[in-house]
């Protein structure tokens, strides 16, 4: 297996209980225990969500700009207010993400559930790294980016789960309210997925 | 609960959960900033927490954590005013004037990180506060000024 990653294999609960978090599982399969045809499969759905504008939309690759999809923009166009993420990945050369969209531990006056208002978590908002490039990429260029150290964040595959627990503006992604369509699947399910994709060995259709 | 507003602090008897720009507005009776939207996105309501622009309608006061805001009122001293304002002032910005505390608050950001900006700094730092008078090309000048005035001071 790649990466070592049963050096820390076990049961991993998660520990972040925050309001604007889902509290999720991280529990591997056997080593051995999943096929790559099964991780092909898991790995199918996994590109279901990486695709989803919820997902990929701020996944812009060498672009700074986000994007924004939902019932009210027919479909997928450049963020408002000609907003440019640049190098730091949240406005600070600009203007912050955190201008509008706020940090906070409570969604207090239920802002996520208004289609035009400001999403917000319990996290800064930012686009994710260059080098996490999704947006308009093929399930190949995805496949290959998200196992790859040099273009995942150094991460192995527990690594990537516990990413998927901490990092509560992933989450929105399942519950983005407002009439936005969420991620598909849901949290607990895309994280049982890419540990099922994970103890296969990482496999990519490509391969 | 306690907050700190231009400079003073303040005792308010609210809900964690209430917008700051509520409690600015209603509770202290600063009325610099301006309600337009109340779902960031026109920027009327822009203040400072710790010197970042931030849409006031859109933090709870409960989440300022201790951070200090200030408003147009507490821009700058009491007998001077700020430069950006100088600059509204000397190229006529404002023609209705709803937007320009907003305006002006995120003009005074931008110039605090970056003093001397481009056309396109300056566009895309501004492009979240509305002006439904269309005074872009003013805005965009006065800002321009500001910080050649910033940068003599």
């Amino acid at each position: 297996m790649r990466f070592g990653i049963f050096l820390l294999a076990g049961l991993i609960a998660a520990d972040d209980a925050s309001a604007a978090g889902e509290t999720i599982v991280i529990d591997p399969p056997a080593e051995g225990s999943v096929s790559v045809a099964q991780g092909l499969e898991a790995w199918g759905r996994i590109f279901e969500v990486t695709s989803h504008p919820r997902c990929s939309n701020c996944h812009t690759g060498p672009s700074d700009r986000p994007m924004w999809s939902g019932p009210s923009y027919g479909r997928t166009r450049v963020h408002g207010m000609n907003i440019q993420a640049g190098e730091s990945r949240m406005g600070i050369e600009h203007l912050q993400c955190s201008t509008c969209h706020t940090t906070k531990d409570t969604d207090w006056d239920n802002a996520n559930a208004k289609p035009h208002s400001a999403p917000r978590v319990a996290m800064d908002w930012a686009l994710a790294p260059p080098e996490a490039h999704w947006f308009g990429q093929s399930s190949e260029q995805i496949c290959a980016q998200l196992r790859d150290p040099s273009l995942n964040g150094d991460r192995d595959m527990l690594e990537l789960a516990e990413h998927l627990d901490h990092d509560l503006i992933l989450h929105w992604a399942w519950t983005p309210g407002g009439g936005r369509e969420p991620a598909p699947y849901d949290l607990q399910s895309h994280v049982n997925d890419l540990l099922e994709w994970g103890t296969a060995g990482m496999p990519c259709p490509q391969d | 609960m306690k907050l700190t507003v231009n400079g003073e602090e303040y005792d308010v008897d609210v809900t964690p959960d209430m917008p700051l720009l509520w409690v600015l507005r209603d509770e202290l009776g600063i009325t610099g900033p301006k309600y337009g939207c109340g779902i960031a996105q026109c920027g009327s309501c822009t203040v400072h927490v710790d010197g970042s622009a931030v849409r006031s309608c859109q933090l709870a006061v409960g989440d300022l954590a201790g951070g200090a805001v200030t408003t147009i009122e507490g821009l700058s001293a009491p007998d001077a005013l700020h430069e950006v304002q100088q600059a509204w002032i000397d190229h006529q910005v404002a023609q209705c004037g709803y937007c320009q505390s907003g305006q002006i608050m995120q003009a005074a950001a931008l110039l605090d990180l970056n003093p001397s900006p481009t056309d396109n700094d300056i566009d895309a730092a501004m492009s979240g506060n509305l002006c439904r008078c269309g005074t872009y090309p003013r805005i965009r000048a006065a800002v321009k000024a500001a910080a050649v005035k910033l940068q003599e001071v």
